[in-house]
């Protein structure tokens, strides 16, 4: 029979295996293949409408057409899939399965996070990596037409400022998938936690905009609301950074590494947040 | 013999949503269940058997009371290293195989690699779904989700089982097989804390059995104790004749007594305690 400490220590490798199964379990959603395929049609049809591109140049059409599509697409991937699976154990009761086994609440909470989370980097990984093939085909047939443009042997799209722009989503994303799970762990349907993800996700892309009326008004009532608005939402504008990489404009890796620590303490603040929700919560 | 589990004064009271009354689910319940026996816990729906479950597994929070499981709280993780449990109409993740799924209940409860897939495939043997192994569990029938849940509860070889309903939706066979393991379960000197409808199964499978009625424990004790009545007398003859036994009905029913089986059944004790609200008298 199993011998027992007198406390059970904090587990990293339990919250791993949570957050295998709920990365299994997103991966074999129907969702996820046919987000992932609506995404790549979506980049692949930037092909078709690449004569269209406003004045703007064609491989920075292609690369906001990416990038667009990764945003949307990764956020709606990210709200969707977080508040299923996560609501979705309570709802069907196999949280109560789970968490009668020896298991923190806390390691339920990390690990439905990192499944998701890391669900949705595939996600964009795949993406990035379709848009980085999209850019180099287009980049190569325009070097065949006008060679004189490469003479110096510089090349036209920042590849890796792509990477890192994707790299800075993933966390981006990370904050919303955790404030989606903060959500769930008291609200009562996924549909609940679902339109509250679409709402903190619109209020955080326009969240700069607060912060600017927070510092225009003279109310310190008020200014005090606006900033403690503008501290406890995050600015998901911050994460816009891939405006010129397809203009050869190079995406300065701190900057990178400010909007990485930027989402990596919300996801923290949030996930204790609802960590502290969630003890509470009867199953 | 040593406590397994021990219920002490714990109610529970729960918020009824839109007003500012809460409902009283279970009442100053007092239990104490031995190692190595089979404790059956009965009560008609919304008697607060399972909220009592949930209390002992750490699910939810007595409002009063205290639950310890081999004397530790039942809300710490640690009192669940010794405990199997196995829901009332099991619903596990549909898209994982039952070997995946016992997999990863066996990783969770802590078992090591190296015993897992042993352990696993002795599992399956045991509740017979050897042959379903490597199928979706959403393609499983009611029968075989209990049986995959009997499974999962015994995968981290847990000192004590709580097994609610554990033979619903399985056919005879499959019922009495389930029975079997249960009471092997006992032999090995396991606890099992059984929540069932079945009353003629609790009387045959239990060491002893609880009534709840209304959230309050009605009656508590051994199932022969409880099964036997105070009026009745019973005298065992060996070998006895149907030809000696019309004898003795006819010299009883001379000298004014009656003859007859000195037992009630518990579902006949379980309906009169429930028609009466626990009242005993």
């Amino acid at each position: 029979m199993s011998k027992k400490s007198d406390r059970l220590p904090w587990s990293p490798g339990r919250m791993l295996v949570i957050a295998s199964n709920t990365f299994r379990e997103a991966v074999r959603m129907k969702l996820f293949l046919a987000m992932t395929g609506l995404a790549i049609c979506a980049l692949a049809s930037s092909f078709l409408f690449r004569e269209f591109n406003f004045g703007s140049s064609e491989l920075k059409f292609i690369t906001d057409f990416g990038f667009g599509g990764m945003t949307v697409f990764g956020s709606a991937l990210a709200i969707i899939v977080t508040a299923q699976l996560f609501l979705g154990e309570i709802e069907h009761r196999t949280a109560m399965t789970l968490l009668a086994k020896p298991v923190y609440r806390s390691e339920f909470v990390l690990g439905k996070f990192m499944g998701v989370w890391i669900t949705v980097a595939c996600f964009i990984g795949m993406l990035t990596l379709c848009l980085v093939l999209a850019l180099w085909m287009r980049e190569s047939s325009i070097r065949l037409e006008y060679p004189e443009e490469f003479e110096r042997g510089q090349g036209l799209v920042q590849y890796g400022g792509i990477v890192w722009f994707s790299l800075a989503q993933v966390f981006r994303i990370g904050i919303l998938c955790s404030l989606v799970i903060l959500f769930s762990t008291y609200a009562t349907s996924s549909l609940f936690a679902m339109v509250m993800g679409v709402l903190v996700w619109i209020v955080g892309q326009l969240q700069h905009i607060a912060t600017e009326v927070g510092q225009a008004v003279e109310s310190l009532a008020l200014k005090a609301v606006y900033g403690f608005a503008g501290f406890v939402l995050p600015n998901f504008h911050l994460f816009d950074v891939g405006e010129g990489l397809a203009m050869g404009e190079a995406l300065p890796i701190s900057v990178v590494g400010k909007l990485l620590i930027y989402g990596v303490l919300y996801s923290i603040f949030y996930l204790a947040v609802a960590t502290v929700s969630f003890n509470r919560r009867e199953l | 013999m040593s406590v397994a589990i021990s219920i002490q004064g714990v109610s529970k009271d729960f918020r009824i949503p839109g007003s500012k009354r809460r409902l009283r689910a279970v009442d100053n319940l007092n239990l104490e269940i031995d190692q190595a026996s089979i404790f059956g816990l009965l009560g008609p729906n919304g008697s607060g058997k399972s909220t009592t479950i949930k209390m002992a597994l750490g699910l939810i929070r007595p409002s009063e009371g205290r639950c310890e499981i081999l004397g530790k709280s039942s809300l710490e993780p640690s009192a669940r290293m010794g405990i199997g449990y196995l829901p009332e109409a099991p619903y596990f993740q549909r898209f994982l195989t039952g070997r995946e799924l016992l997999r990863y209940f066996g990783k969770l409860s802590g078992l090591p690699n190296s015993n897992l897939q042993d352990r696993v495939d002795m599992l399956l043997a045991k509740v017979g779904l050897d042959d379903a192994g490597d199928r979706r569990v959403g393609g499983y029938s009611k029968g075989m989700l209990q049986r995959i849940g009997l499974a999962q509860a015994m995968i981290g070889d847990p000192e004590i089982l709580i097994l609610d309903e554990p033979t619903a939706g399985v056919d005879p066979i499959g019922a009495a097989d389930i029975a079997s393991i249960i009471r092997e379960l006992r032999d090995e000197g396991r606890t099992v804390l059984l929540c069932s409808h079945l009353l003629s199964q609790v009387e045959t499978i239990c060491d002893r059995a609880a009534i709840m009625v209304k959230g309050k424990l009605a009656l508590e004790g051994s199932v022969d104790s409880l099964t036997s009545t105070s009026e009745w007398s019973s005298i065992c003859i060996d070998g006895l004749t149907t030809e000696g036994r019309e004898k003795l009905e006819a010299l009883a029913e001379e000298a004014g007594f009656e003859i007859s089986t000195p037992r009630r059944s518990l579902e006949e004790l379980f309906l009169e305690l429930s028609k009466r609200g626990g009242d005993r008298k």
